[in-house]
Formats: C-alpha cells, structure tokens, sequence
C-alpha cells in the first residue's frame, strides 16, 4: 500500500558474509544470491471470510505487492521462506500464489513452521520444495529459533517487535530484526499479522524497521 | 370480589380486579401510591407506557399486578385452571436484580392464588433448566437483553411468544444509553408482530430526556407510542449532602483516588448507623478499601462484606440477603449496588471519590432512608484536594435535581448485522418484512435504502461484489428469498457472541482444590507470574497456574500483594455537573479577590463572601494556585506552560468535563501540529488537558493562528482522530457486536491480547481497503456522538472563544495542573515522520 520505491536498506555482516536488511521484513543475503522472507501468513482474508467474518478482499493483495516489491528489488536466485507461509488450509489465495510463482524465475524454498498445514505435494505440484530445516555453510535457516552448536541461527515464529522510549512520555513499538550472539529472528514480512515485543538484552542487536526505512537501535 | 362472578366463570370487571390488590395491600399493611393505581389502571386499559419511578417504591407491583389482573380477567377460572404458557416477559439489564423480582412477583402470585408460575432465564441459568423452559416457558419470564435475543435465535421463537400480553423494561435509563438498549428495540420491534397482545412497559429513573426514553422505547410515531402514557412516581425525597472533611487540610494529598486518608473519619459513621453503603467507583478501589478497614478495625470482621461485578454470584446473592437481613454494619461496594435491590435497613451512603454524574450520585443517595418520607442521608469522601470542589457543586445539584439525558443511539450497524444474524439462524427473514420493523425503531428511523442494501450485500457477500473463488459464508438467500444461515458452525459462533457486548475479556478464578471465587481481567493477570499474591474477593491469593483461561490459586498468608485494577471507572462529568462546576470555580475565584485584608488572607474566609465549608478548606490549595497562576474567572480560560524533566507541559482548563477535554486536546493538539512538525503526549481530567511534548509550543502562534477557532471543528476533528487511538478503540467493540472478530468458546477463549490486535489490525484493513465500509465509519461517528460529545464540544468552542486567554508561564506544577500531569493513561498524535522520531529518541536517551 503505498510503499515508496526508494526503500533504505541496511548492510550487516555476520561471519564474514554480508546480509541487507530490507524495510519489507525480508533479508537478502549477497555472496548467495538469496532472499530470505519469514511469517508471510497468506490466505488470512481468505480463511477469515470463509468464517464469515467480512474482512476487505483487496486487502490479500498487499502481500503479493510487497513480495513483488522486495523481488523485485534483490532480484534473487533462490527465495527461502521461514515458515508460516500460508496461515491455515488452502483456500483461494492459494490461487493468487500459484499465479505469483508462476511469474518468478528464483528457486523457492519453504522451512516448515507451525503454521504450514498445507500438504508438501500441492507445494511441490507448484515449485516450492518444502523441508523441515536448512544449512548453509554456518548458517541454519529454521522457523522456529534455536541453538545449535556451531551455528549461527537464522528464524522467524516470533514477530519480534520493539518497544522504544523517548522525553515526554513518548513511546514507539515496531517491528524488527532481532539479533543475539548466534541468531538472527526477522521480522513477520505479512501485512497486518502483528508483533510481539520483546526486551532487548545487553549484546542483543536491534534494527528497526518502518516503511521506508531500517534503522539500527543504538541501545 | 363477588363469589358469584367467580362461581360462575364470568370475567370480573376493572373495579373487581383492582379490589383484589387492594385487599392484598391491606393484608401487607400497605398502602398503595397513586402512581402504582394510575399504572394499574393505565395497563388494565390496554395501554402501553414508561413509569418513572426511584428504587424501593414499590415499582414491581405497580407493573406485575396488573399483568395478574389481566390474565385474571381473561381466565376467570383461574384458580381451578391453569393456563400455560409464556404470558409475561420483565428485562432486566442486571442479573443480580432477578431473584428480587422473582421473590416479589411470586409473592403476590401465589398469595392471591393466581396460579402463575416465575422463571429467571439468564447467562447464570443452567443448560438443563434452560431446556426444560424450552419445552414449558413460565407465565412470568425475568431475562436480560442478551437472552431475549438469544430466545429469538432459537427456532419456532414466533410461536413461544405468540400469547405475550406484556413486557416490562426495567431500569431503562441504564440501558437506554447503550447498545443493550439497542438491542431492546430491535427485539421490540420484531415482537409487535408476533405478540400482537403484548403492552410494552418501560419503568426509569429520573434522567433529563423521560419523554425521549418512552419514544425510544415503544417507536417514534408508532400507535404504541400514540397509545401510552408518562407517569411520574413523583415522591419527593429529601437528600442531604456532608462532605467528609480533613481536620488538617494541609496534608490531604493533590491528587490520588483512593481516599485511605479519610479512612479513619469514616469508622465512626458506620459505628452509629444500622447499615452503610460505602460506594467507590472501581473495583479495585473497593477491595482495597474493605482490605484496610478490617486491618485497621478487625472488629468489624464478619460485619463488614463487598460487593462488585466480579464476585462470584452466590457470594454476591449472600451479602443482598444479609444486607435486607440487617447482618451488616457495612458493604463496600461499586456500581453493582447501584440498581434496583432493595435495602431496607440502609440508612447511610458514602460516596468514595466524585461520582462524575447527578444522577447517579443522586441514585445512590436514594439507596439509604427507603421508606417514603424518610431523608436520604450521603456522605461525600473526597480522595483529592480537588474533589471538594465537586462536592460543593454537588451540594447544590441535590437541591435543584438537575440530572443528565441519556442519549440512545443511532445508526447502530453492527446491532442491526447481529440481529439480522439473529433472525437468520433461527427461523430466517424475508426483508422486505424485517425492512419496515427496522426501520420504525429509533435508533434506525434514518436508516435508508442504500444502506440497507450495503446491510443485507454485507451479511451475504461479506460487503464485495461477488468475485470468483469468494468463499464468504454467512447467511444464505434460498430460493424463496428466505434470508438463513444453514451453516451449523457459524449459527453456534453467532449464539455465543450474542452475550458479548462488549466487555473486556476475564478469566474466572478458582481454587486450585475447586470453588470458584469470580472473574478478572486477563490483563492484570497477565502481569503476574506463578507464586505472586495478589488480593481479591478480600482474600489474599497466590497465583497457581493460568490453564484453558481459568485462573488457579492456593490461600496465602503473605500479606503485602498487588491489587488487581479493573478496567472502566474512567468516567466523564457530565454536563451539568460541569456547569457546577465551574459556577463553584467562579465563586473560588471571586473569594481570594483581592479586596481582602492581608490578616484575612492568612486565616480563613470565612466572614466575608461565604463559599460553601468545602470552598473554604480548600482556601490554602485556591491561594497556592494564585500565587502560582490564577483561579480564572467567569469570562477567563487559563492556560499554564512550565517545563519539568519530562519535557515541555501546556495546561488548558476548560473545565468541561473529561470526554469533552479528550476532543478539544486531540483537536488542539493536531491544529498546533500542523505549525511544525512535533508529537505530543496528551492527557486530561474533568477540569482540563495537557500537550506534553519534548519540544516547546510557540503559544504566540496559537493565538496569532486563532487556534481555538470553532470553525473546520469538525473537520479538523476527524483529521485528528484518524492520528489518535480513539476510533481504533471503539472499533473493537464494534468489530466484536458484528461478528467480525469471534471472541471464542467457552473454556477456550480467545485471548483478549489477540481480540485486541485482532480488531485493530481489522481496523487497518478496513482503512487502507475499504475505508467506505458502514461498520468502520460507524467506529468514528460514535467516537464523535458518544465518546468526544460533539454537541457539548461546539458549545464549549463557542463559549471559550468569548472569554479572555490568560496565558501563565508558570515555574513549576501548580495545584490544578497537578493531578492531570501525574495522570498515565494518555493519547497521542503526532506530525513529525515516524524515522525522525526514532533518530530523535535515541539521541535523547544519552540525555536521560
């Protein structure tokens, strides 16, 4: 909705490699040539209207734009998804991601999350190999974060959020990257799916994201 | 009563049946008023009507007996045959009130050997029961709005109240003002069809707007309208008002809510009456009260009881009884010993902390001294300095009975989408049927076509235009144009959410070896961890565990532990009450003028223009504020600027009442925001708002911009709404009503936590998709209608720009400013981009 084309990444380096942090949500990791987008939660309207709850049917089409966008911009080789892609069973807007992945070349990857009911034959009939977790070189890409040994962890599940204080009783709560020593959580790269805050501990790295911008917290 | 006429099975005539009150009077050695004979005779002719008639004065029986009259006079043999079948229905918006009115009405009923059988039909009444009714209805049903909607969701309704010959609203001013009342009408409406016998009867407390409440209630232009009358009860009642006073009023605080100060001047009050009601506006307010009088005077242990929505029932049914019973020598108590129950040997109030309202303080008053001719007596407990000023002022609204309207609402969308839902799962609707009966309520009498299309396209078509692959299930148009919901599931979600108007979501506490104690908001618990102690019910309480939303605790004998502080009590002077109120500021203003002898200043003002006792122990705060700023006068609107470390505060006193303050401080704070960019913390009282902000306000460009202009008020209202939380918070509800959130099954509720951002990430939806959605425009016209009172705002611009701006830069704090920058519970708007505000702050924390 309205997103600025010009959008203000931010570069970090972890073990050497060099990982842009996207004010979409979504992380792109250079030397591999590879998107990397967590808690996505399609077929939300879908599934709320088949409830009979009257949510706007205009409003799944956000999350395609901004997948657009993001792919758009990084132009990837590969996308991974950190689970939690689609939010419950199939229903139509499984129709408009079949449509969006016939239009793109990269090679997509879906880690399992809690949420991924949908069966990995009707991902695969699409293109989308889905697997439980991945490793590359240091680097374990899983929905739900962890620690192993040896590695450095890269997550989604939580929707991070942060809580941020100023004069006058001023306070800001916004999504973010959230990175402690051996792991890295992204922000829900879904349109409304809602964050949860979490307190920042000494070594803990914060990068704030808005709409157009990710900002480093300076805790 | 003739024996002949019952020998022979002849219908008695009206003077007959009113004999047989009468008599039954006399046997109860009382005596009936003239209003319950007007009522009487008013109901036995057929007509329909609003009673307006205090607790305690026998309302009950001026309605229920001749309800038995009637079903007398239609079955003169009645003694011998009982005719079933449901004949009678009496609302009630309070589930406590019920077992009163079933005592009552089964007293007279089987006393006089009607035959007639009562019934409670609530939340509270088991599944077993409810069936049992199901198949048998009592003559005489005592229900609440919300089941009576749920009786007109189960199929077949039409013919369980086909032989309705009246429903009784009872206490309808509490629910005029609110969407119960809402959903009253509604069911109204559709119940002249189908009870064509049935007399509409509504009975209220004094409120400003009586004859609006009777239109609200039978229909605006409606033959039952035309067909009813207006009685007033009219049975003058002396109140007196004593404000409990400080010896030393140099100690009382500036500010707080709790009133533990005064707790000591209280006990002797309580020593000398039968009964005291000790009312406090909040929950937690009230269990902290009754935790400290018995630690302070454990004498009063098993004398002293509480009372508050959250207790459980039968605790609650136990201390009315041992109220009536004399058991007690005092109950503290919130708002749920407001209505209806009645106490006897209550002969003393104390009102804990303003009221915020005549009429409900004048209501509570009416709660001691029940027996006709006897004085209401009311204690006044100020819990800050302030509040004495609105005892002065409420010294004189007992005098001139000036009480507030309730204003009903309008254009409700979501009650008419829960209510077509309704009618839907249960035996369908055609609307070209429905249509006109909507339409002849109140609150709908402006709906148009238009809007009744996008209504009926939204219950089917979940608002869009039909798309492929569009799953929307909702209700379904059969062939025949039968609007109906088939689906099993979405009619079971829908019967659930019938009861959920809206209140925050609770949890139920129990002992972690069974009993259940009450319920409480999940998010205090929320704050808690396992091992906590926390006080409820008067029992302190560790926290267990949290398991499928019950709350499980063990007895504690800590005993320092948290207070759990409901929600609500954030109430708004109405009015009138401010009107009060400010008339006392005025009378301050001119007492301190300057016409006084310095050794009069020092000592009290007493023996030059008298204030009233409570305007003159304030004299220290008053001449404090002087010296600091001003008292503004008749024609002056005081605005205080200072600086503290938490940045740059501006004070406007309008005194008008805290909803009206939340408006005119988010209208000023967006007007001044448009200067420069700048974000601002807002807060307000009943005396007047605050704009915090890090940066300082150029307050020569508010006036040189004619900032507190009346003109675009309503446009530049809406701007600011859109960059405030106001709106977003009222759309919860409304998201709630309509059945756009689900609130969840019993036992597995829906974590209020995840309604919340449910609902407000809907909000965003709706904004950014579907702005023009009636439901979401609805969530702004209330916040105007009934949150910022649109009405009294204008009037408030257009008074304030009359008078003369004083503009203090003051050094620090002054008196009136005091408790309105202390107060947390705030709003915010802001013009500056989001990025800088970050940057922003983040530099300020080096300075913090």
């Amino acid at each position: 909705m309205g997103r600025p084309v010009i959008a203000m990444t931010k570069n970090i380096n972890i073990l050497g490699q060099t990982f842009i942090l996207h004010p979409s949500g979504g992380m792109f990791w250079e030397e591999e040539d590879l998107l990397v987008i967590s808690d996505v939660h399609l077929g939300k309207v879908a599934h709320f209207r088949k409830h009979g709850s009257a949510i706007p049917q205009l409003a799944l089409k956000g999350n395609f734009l901004k997948l657009d966008l993001v792919t758009g911009f990084f132009d990837p080789k590969k996308i991974i998804f950190l689970g939690d892609l689609f939010h419950s069973y199939i229903n139509y807007e499984w129709q408009h991601f079949d449509q969006w992945m016939q239009d793109i070349s990269a090679e997509v990857v879906l880690v399992e999350g809690n949420h991924d009911v949908i069966s990995p034959k009707k991902y695969e009939a699409l293109g989308v190999k889905v697997i439980p977790e991945l490793i590359i070189g240091d680097f374990l890409f899983t929905h739900h974060p962890e620690e192993r040994e040896n590695c450095f962890n890269f997550s989604g599940h939580i929707h991070p959020g942060v809580k941020i204080n100023g004069m006058a009783r001023q306070q800001l709560k916004l999504p973010c990257f959230f990175r402690r020593q051996n792991q890295m959580i992204l922000p829900a790269f879904g349109e409304f799916t809602g964050k949860h805050i979490l307190e920042p501990k000494a070594g803990d790295e914060v990068y704030v994201v808005t709409k157009e911008e990710v900002i480093y917290l300076n805790t | 009563m003739s024996g002949e006429a019952r020998r022979k099975g002849k219908p008695m005539n009206k003077t007959e049946l009113l004999n047989i009150a009468q008599t039954w009077f006399k046997t109860q050695n009382w005596k009936s008023f003239a209003f319950q004979k007007q009522t009487w005779n008013d109901f036995l002719q057929g007509k329909n009507g609003l009673l307006n008639a205090p607790t305690g004065s026998g309302k009950t029986y001026a309605l229920w007996i001749p309800i038995v009259l009637d079903y007398i006079k239609q079955n003169p043999d009645y003694k011998t045959k009982h005719k079933p079948g449901l004949k009678a229905i009496w609302i009630t918006p309070l589930r406590a009130l019920s077992v009163e009115i079933e005592q009552a009405a089964n007293r007279f009923a089987q006393e006089i050997g009607s035959n007639l059988t009562v019934g409670i039909r609530t939340g509270d009444t088991s599944q077993k029961l409810r069936a049992a009714q199901k198949k048998q209805m009592p003559d005489l049903l005592i229900t609440t709005p919300e089941s009576l909607q749920l009786l007109l969701s189960s199929k077949g309704y039409d013919k369980t109240f086909k032989n309705l010959n009246a429903i009784v609203i009872d206490e309808w001013h509490e629910l005029l003002g609110t969407k119960r009342g809402v959903q009253i009408e509604l069911a109204l409406s559709r119940l002249k069809n189908v009870s064509p016998k049935m007399k509409i009867w509504g009975i209220s407390a004094t409120i400003g707007n009586l004859q609006q409440a009777r239109e609200v209630l039978l229909g605006p232009d409606s033959e039952a309208f035309k067909n009813s009358v207006l009685i007033k009860a009219d049975l003058k009642k002396k109140i007196t008002v004593k404000s409990i006073i400080p010896e030393k009023m140099e100690t009382f605080p500036w500010r707080g809510h709790l009133g533990l100060h005064l707790l000591d001047e209280v006990v002797p009050i309580i020593r000398k009456s039968r009964t005291t009601l000790l009312f406090t506006n909040t929950r937690s307010q009230c269990e902290i009260w009754f935790q400290r009088i018995l630690q302070r005077y454990p004498e009063f242990a098993g004398e002293l009881a509480m009372h508050h929505g959250s207790i459980n029932k039968e605790t609650r049914l136990w201390v009315e009884q041992a109220i009536r019973d004399e058991q007690l020598k005092a109950v503290v108590a919130t708002s749920s010993l407001d209505l209806g129950v009645d106490f006897a040997p209550v002969e003393t109030i104390i009102q804990i902390g303003g009221p915020k309202g005549v009429a409900r303080f004048l209501q509570r008053a009416g709660r001691s001294g029940h027996q006709p001719g006897k004085e209401s007596v009311i204690y006044f407990l100020p819990t800050h300095a302030m509040e004495l000023i609105e005892a002065s002022a409420l010294q004189k609204a007992a005098k001139t009975t000036a009480v507030e309207d309730r204003i009903p609402y309008l254009q409700s969308f979501d009650v008419l989408v829960q209510y077509l839902t309704t009618l839907a799962v249960s035996d369908g609707f055609f609307p070209k049927e429905i249509f006109p009966e909507v339409k002849s309520t109140f609150c709908y009498q402006a709906l148009s076509e238009d809007q009744w299309e996008w209504l009926l396209n939204f219950v089917t078509k979940g608002s869009q235009t039909l798309q492929a692959y569009d799953e929307y299930k909702k209700i379904e148009i059969e062939e025949n144009g039968l609007f109906k919901v088939n689906n099993r599931a979405i009619a079971m979600r829908h019967r659930l959410q019938i009861g959920t108007i809206v209140s925050d979501a609770v949890l139920a506490v129990k002992y972690l070896k069974g009993g259940y104690i009450g319920t409480i908001e999940e998010w205090f618990i929320s704050k808690l961890n396992p091992g906590d102690v926390f006080t409820f019910a008067g029992k302190n309480l560790e926290l267990y565990q949290i398991k499928n939303m019950q709350v499980i605790v063990k007895k504690s004998k800590v005993k320092n532990s948290r207070f759990p502080s409901w929600a609500g009590g954030r109430m708004s002077f109405s009015a009138q009450m401010s009107e009060l109120l400010r008339e006392e500021m005025f009378v301050a203003s001119e007492l301190l003028d300057p016409v006084v002898t310095p050794s009069e200043v020092e000592g009290s003002l007493i023996g030059r223009k008298k204030g009233s006792v409570e305007l003159q122990a304030l004299s220290h705060i008053f001449q404090r504020q002087k010296k600091e700023s001003i008292i503004p006068k008749k024609d002056e609107f005081l605005i205080e600027t200072f600086k503290t470390r938490e940045g740059y505060h501006t004070i406007f006193y309008p005194f008008e009442g805290r909803f009206v303050h939340e408006a005119m401080a988010s209208l000023m704070a967006y007007r001044i925001s448009l200067l420069a960019p700048i974000t601002f913390s807002l807060a307000f009282n009943d005396y007047g708002f605050e704009l915090l902000s890090d940066q300082q306000i150029d307050m020569q460009q508010v006036f040189d911009n004619n900032l507190f202009s009346a003109e675009y008020l309503m446009d530049d209202l809406q701007k600011s709404l859109n960059s405030t939380e106001m709106a977003r918070r009222k759309f919860r509800d409304i998201a709630v009503i309509s059945g756009l959130v689900f609130t969840g099954f019993p036992n597995k509720m829906i974590k209020t936590k995840h309604l919340q951002s449910n609902s407000q990430l809907l909000f965003s939806v709706f904004r950014d998709y579907e702005p023009d959605n009636l439901l979401f425009q609805q969530a702004f016209r209330e916040t105007f209608e009934h949150q910022l009172e649109e009405g009294r705002l204008i009037m408030a611009m257009e008074r304030i720009s009359e008078q003369k701006m004083i503009w203090k830069q003051c050094e620090k704090p002054t008196p009136f400013a005091f408790p309105i920058i202390t107060d947390r519970m705030r709003e915010k708007l802001s013009s500056e981009k989001l990025e800088d505000r970050i940057k922003k702050m983040m530099a300020q924390w080096g300075d913090l």
